[in-house]
């Protein structure tokens, strides 16, 4: 009994700790496009650098919960739902440290005029992260919770894409280049993007809540 | 030869293994909380002990096959039910062990010419359903408290499966142990009288004794068809006829130990009894039923949807085949065990109307006048001396039963010895045992006149007309205690 309730406690800190991870990555992702709107360039190559650190932690302890859940054949009723939602929530992770990649590489020029909007629709992203994470841990702990959250993450899911429709609108309405207009585009729908996977991440939580009440 | 005969009982006790084991752990295996071979484990070690520590002391004593009274009849009963149980078991559907050796006794019944009490065969039917309807009911109820649980606890998934997992092996330990306390008697109940083990002295710490090793070597058998078959079973219940989840899986078999326990527990009862509340009849009820029936419950208390209804047909079939099965098994083995083994599968008794039974029937209040046309005559079976006395209705059933009853000559010798040999002597109470001492020796050629000289002793004097519960139960208890006297006493002539 011992054993087994030792395996079980560890495997509970490895989930909560790869959902830590994942709502640090949302946070640095945040204050990379921060630092990167407000020429931080140092800063933000440091940000980028954690979240590489994060996603390469997110996936080890993902692999390592994938493994006790199979060698321990832990919950074997929700094993497959729960590996199902720890790697399409470890792709949010891949999804963030892309973007934030691409920037550090294309170096996109972005005027100063378009930084309020371009803050607020990386806010909304994070945020629809943010309440991913709360989801995701109300599954685990605290059923009656996760229709809430799941809410949120469809809201802010909205949000982004609102705000970054007006973004997009904007962009297109500067008097710059074309191949730049396009270039500008391409982030500000990556970003949007985040929030879009956190969204595809709680159509799968919702189904597996319903399967996991009885 | 005894060991012969043996063979049959632990062919029982193998498809006791095989069909019972899957009602305790079919669920948690087809879930996934537990794998066969941890099942299989945990129920060969609680079945043995509870066949080992408690199987040589349930109440029904020596097995339902007690009631076969040759050696020979019981070991050709048992095949028969064995062999009906086996089929239906091939066949991956549960079957209850008891039922159909109940068929296969009905069976021999119908072959030694003996009479078959019906009220206690309706009983039995009676009991599929209402253990089913009654399991039904609890296990919805328990599938309530466990949702209740599961939605609204804050306890992590992984701690939550952690303790259904427990829950799984505990409910199930205790559920194994006492399918061996209860059920061993089954097996191989009917050859403690004849044991051929002799007591193993283990050192100065213990004895094993006779029927200890007895109920060793059934529990084995039992476990090999644990090892060997259950696995067959196991995705019947837990998979086939509905998809059970683990929690369900736990609030299924909870249902089914609470049923088990409400319906078989005799200190429940006299607890209600004493308590003057309503008691719950003792009826005996099938495992296999209790457990289909709390599957269902869970089912319909999910909304039915996905329970599938040709299973449960296919099941509840095999409820009645079984035991129809093990009835003409049973007739057509001794038939041939008989005649072609020259078995003794029956005693040889006769039904006597003579002088001492006549006068035993006009004590107990009957009309003799009819009795003219069968006075003095010699009957070979109960069944043709009833038939006689119900000619034209001559005696209304009930009293031709127990005239029969009277006339049966049944020779039976006090012998404590024969008694403290087989280790019997430890059910009955010391002013019981007095009694019988007092009547070493003694020679009785019917069962009334050994009641008779019993009574004379308060401790065996049945009450006449019981007034309540603890009266009536008193009195039960005294003739389970009187038919043991009757198996182990009886002395045919030549043996005299």
């Amino acid at each position: 009994m011992a054993l087994l309730m030792k395996t079980t406690k560890f495997v509970e800190s490895q989930i909560d700790t790869f959902l830590d991870v994942v709502s640090d990555s949302g946070t640095l992702f945040l204050l990379g496009v921060e630092d990167y709107l407000q020429g931080r360039i140092d800063q933000f190559e440091e940000r980028l650098e954690q979240i590489r650190e994060n996603e390469k932690k997110a996936d080890d302890l993902r692999v390592a919960v994938e493994r006790y859940l199979y060698e321990r054949t832990l919950i074997p009723e929700n094993r497959g739902d729960v590996l199902a939602i720890l790697e399409n929530t470890d792709e949010v992770v891949d999804n963030i440290k892309d973007t934030l990649m691409q920037f550090s590489i294309e170096m996109p020029e972005i005027p100063a005029e378009l930084n309020d909007l371009w803050v607020q629709t990386t806010r909304a992203s994070t945020a629809a992260v943010e309440q991913l994470i709360f989801a995701v841990r109300s599954f685990f702990c605290d059923l009656s919770a996760v229709n809430n959250y799941i809410h949120k993450v469809y809201f802010f899911e909205r949000e982004a894409d609102q705000i970054g429709e007006k973004l997009r609108r904007q962009i297109f309405g500067l008097d710059i280049d074309l191949a730049r207009k396009s270039h500008l585009r391409w982030f500000a729908i990556h970003i949007e993007q985040i929030s879009d996977y956190a969204q595809a991440v709680c159509d799968r939580l919702a189904i597996y809540t319903i399967k996991r009440q009885l | 030869m005894v060991f012969f005969y043996l063979i049959s009982g632990l062919f029982i006790a193998w498809t006791l293994g095989a069909n019972d084991t899957g009602n305790i752990f079919g669920a948690a295996v087809a879930t996934r909380m537990l794998k066969f071979r941890q099942a299989a484990l945990i129920a060969a070690i609680f079945i043995s002990l509870g066949a080992v520590l408690e199987g040589s002391g349930p109440s029904g004593t020596l097995g339902k096959l007690g009631s076969v009274d040759a050696l020979g009849g019981a070991f050709t009963v048992a095949l028969a039910a064995a062999m009906a149980i086996f089929a239906i078991v091939r066949a991956g559907i549960p079957v209850s062990v008891s039922q159909t050796i109940v068929g296969a006794i009905i069976g021999w019944n119908f072959f030694a010419g003996k009479l078959t009490d019906f009220n206690s065969l309706f009983t039995i039917a009676g009991s599929w359903v209402t253990a089913f309807i009654v399991s039904a009911g609890v296990a919805a109820f328990y599938f309530y408290l466990m949702k209740l649980w599961i939605n609204r606890s804050s306890m992590h998934l992984l701690e939550q499966d952690m303790l259904i997992r427990y829950g799984l092996v505990v409910v199930g330990a205790f559920g194994a142990y006492f399918l061996g306390a209860n059920n061993i008697a089954n097996a191989v109940g009917v050859f403690v009288p004849v044991t051929p083990f002799k007591d193993i002295q283990v050192g100065q710490l213990f004895v094993i004794t006779g029927v200890q090793q007895l109920y060793i070597v059934g529990a084995a058998s039992l476990v090999l068809g644990i090892y060997t078959y259950s696995h067959r079973l196991m995705g019947t219940v837990g998979k086939d006829l509905f998809q059970l989840s683990p929690a369900t899986a736990l609030a299924a078999l909870l249902a089914e130990a609470t049923v088990l326990f409400l319906f078989s527990s005799r200190a429940l009862y006299r607890l209600l009894l004493s308590l003057g509340l309503p008691t719950i009849p003792l009826v005996p009820i099938s495992s296999t039923q209790v457990m289909v029936g709390a599957v269902i419950g869970i089912g319909l208390a999910k909304g039915g949807k996905n329970i599938r209804y040709n299973v449960l047909g296919k099941v509840s079939l095999a409820w009645v085949a079984a035991p129809v099965m093990a009835f003409f098994f049973s007739f057509i083995m001794l038939f041939i065990s008989q005649n072609v083994f020259e078995m003794e599968v029956n005693r040889p008794l006769v039904y006597k109307v003579d002088k001492s039974a006549v006068r035993e029937i006009e004590r107990q209040g009957m009309n003799i006048d009819n009795l003219s046309f069968v006075n003095l005559r010699s009957f070979k079976t109960e069944r043709e001396l009833f038939h006689e006395l119900v000619l034209d209705d001559a005696y209304p059933p009930e009293e031709a039963r127990r005239i029969v009853a009277i006339c049966e000559m049944y020779p039976l010798q006090v012998k404590m010895e024969t008694l403290h040999g087989r280790g019997l002597d430890n059910r009955f109470s010391q002013e019981q045992l007095d009694a019988l001492q007092k009547l070493e020796e003694r020679k009785f050629n019917r069962r009334w006149k050994l009641d008779k000289a019993l009574a004379e002793d308060p401790a065996w004097q049945l009450t006449p007309e019981p007034k309540n519960q603890l009266e009536k139960d008193r009195n039960a208890d005294l003739k389970e205690d009187l038919a043991i006297l009757y198996r182990v006493f009886y002395q045919p002539e030549d043996k005299r």
